[in-house]
């Protein structure tokens, strides 16, 4: 968990609810990515215009890479490497090679890019560019964007499903999730959720959207599009991700300094435990454990 | 230097004018509370109006339509200068004594934020109760390295001296009747 307010990166046993580790980071840690073998943690600190590099197992800081500007959503490789860094306050995106330490590149896409993912096979990168009301899709072999995809109004988190054919983005101003075809660049669907969607977590064939200012998930079936329902959480429910089987919907609850944990099927909380303070796991923080 | 302090105007003036909801990559929480000797009901009927905030010593008139029903909006002029604060209901509560508003338009001026957010919930029993107040918020600057007085610190200040005065204010009011 980015623990934005407390600077600090909390690990969280989910078995017991219980905080394990309190890893300090300044600078006010805010994105959050996990490599796929779950080795390390990287962590943006916008503040502290730096990337932190952790060994997520041993849960220690191995590096802190300085970067520039306002780095916030963050992305890696499916191969552990480049990690891609949104800078919030320029037009472009950072490509940080961990092991040099970096910048080796810088792509130009819309203004304010916020959220980062990349489809599973590693071919092409997606930035939602909250200023530009666009969603920019990137040729990871040569660093250039090759669409922009006009999505709602400031787009701000976008998840791409498993296979890597529908990318879902949230628009905190038009309360609405863009569904977007990656091959085809562009929008096939509009889904009107809560007030100020922020993230979406995708489980099985649902969609959970953190609605900032009515502390819920929007859930919607994304084969029909239609609303399943709604859960109540905590706070300002901000970074959502599903657990890798699907049955579990983790949120955190950024005022609220708290995770409610959710059952996907049923829809009900089942548990909501302690966190540091302001947490916001902008981006992948779930990590399986052997 | 000249240039530089001319070109962060010009920024901030874009942030403000577009109302385009940009913002810092931070955003600030605070949350301040008060005991209050009196029952929650009695609390409840100062606090719990909308349409009158007299109870925060800056505000010097409440106008507003809607009543407490939830989309109802106010506007609150202030003392020393007649600033204008415009806000808006985004939830009521009259059985568990709580709601929540935004302002509508960021007037960093004197209040140095923008896209404010705040909720006020009043809990207690028999005689005593306790007020909460809380406000999530971005500092008035909305590109890198603001200067001192938009700063994520200057907000947090600027709302906490709020937060503080006006419960203050609400105890005086509803224990002295003033």
């Amino acid at each position: 968990m980015t623990n934005q307010n407390g600077d600090e990166v909390g690990v969280l046993d989910l078995a017991t609810g219980k905080t394990v580790a309190r890893i300090p980071v300044s600078g006010k840690p805010a994105g959050v990515t996990l490599t796929r073998d779950g080795s390390r943690a990287y962590v943006t600190s916008p503040e502290g215009k730096a990337l932190t590099v952790i060994d997520a197992a041993a849960r220690k800081v191995v590096d802190r890479i300085p970067l520039e500007g306002g780095p916030l959503g963050v992305a890696v490789h499916p191969t552990g490497r480049p990690v891609y860094v949104a800078d919030w306050y320029a037009a472009h995106i950072l490509v940080v090679d961990p092991e040099t330490r970096a910048i080796t590149a810088r792509i130009d896409v819309g203004k304010s890019p916020s959220g980062l993912a990349v489809t599973p096979d590693g071919a092409l990168l997606l930035s939602a560019d909250r200023d530009s009301d666009e969603l920019s899709v990137i040729d990871t072999a040569t660093n250039q964007r090759v669409a922009r995809v006009p999505v709602g109004e400031r787009p701000f988190g976008v998840t791409v499903d498993a296979k890597g054919e529908r990318a879902y983005v949230a628009n905190v101003a038009s309360n609405d999730v863009s569904v977007v075809d990656i091959a085809a660049s562009k929008v096939v669907a509009t889904v009107k959720v809560g007030e100020r969607p922020y993230v979406i977590a995708l489980a099985g064939d649902r969609a959970f959207v953190t609605d900032q200012y009515a502390n819920r998930l929007s859930v919607f079936d994304v084969r029909t599009l239609a609303s399943v329902g709604e859960v109540d959480v905590g706070e300002y429910p901000e970074g959502a991700q599903a657990s890798s089987d699907g049955k579990r919907v983790y949120v955190a609850n950024w005022f609220g300094n708290t995770l409610s944990v959710v059952d996907a099927e049923t829809l009900k909380v089942i548990e909501e435990f302690e966190t540091g303070d302001g947490p916001r796991s902008f981006g992948l923080f779930i990590r399986a454990t052997p | 230097m000249k240039f530089h302090v001319l070109a962060a105007a010009a920024a901030l003036a874009v942030g403000l004018a577009g109302v385009a909801e940009a913002h810092g990559p931070t955003r600030q929480k605070t949350s301040k509370s008060v005991e209050i000797n009196a029952a929650p009901d009695k609390v409840w009927a100062v606090v719990g109006n909308f349409q009158d905030a007299s109870w925060i010593p800056i505000v010097e008139k409440t106008e507003g339509t809607g009543g407490n029903d939830k989309d109802a909006t106010r506007k609150l002029t202030l003392k020393d200068g007649g600033a204008v604060v415009e806000e808006l209901l985004t939830k009521y509560d009259a059985e568990k004594f709580t709601y929540a508003y935004r302002i509508t338009n960021d007037v960093v001026k004197v209040l140095p934020v923008t896209n404010y957010s705040s909720n006020i919930v009043v809990k207690g029993e028999g005689d005593k109760s306790t007020v909460t107040w809380s406000g999530a918020f971005y500092r008035g600057f909305p590109n890198n390295d603001p200067p001192p007085e938009l700063s994520d610190e200057a907000a947090l200040k600027a709302v906490d001296g709020l937060y503080e005065a006006g419960l203050k204010s609400l105890k005086d009011k509803v224990e002295k009747g003033s």
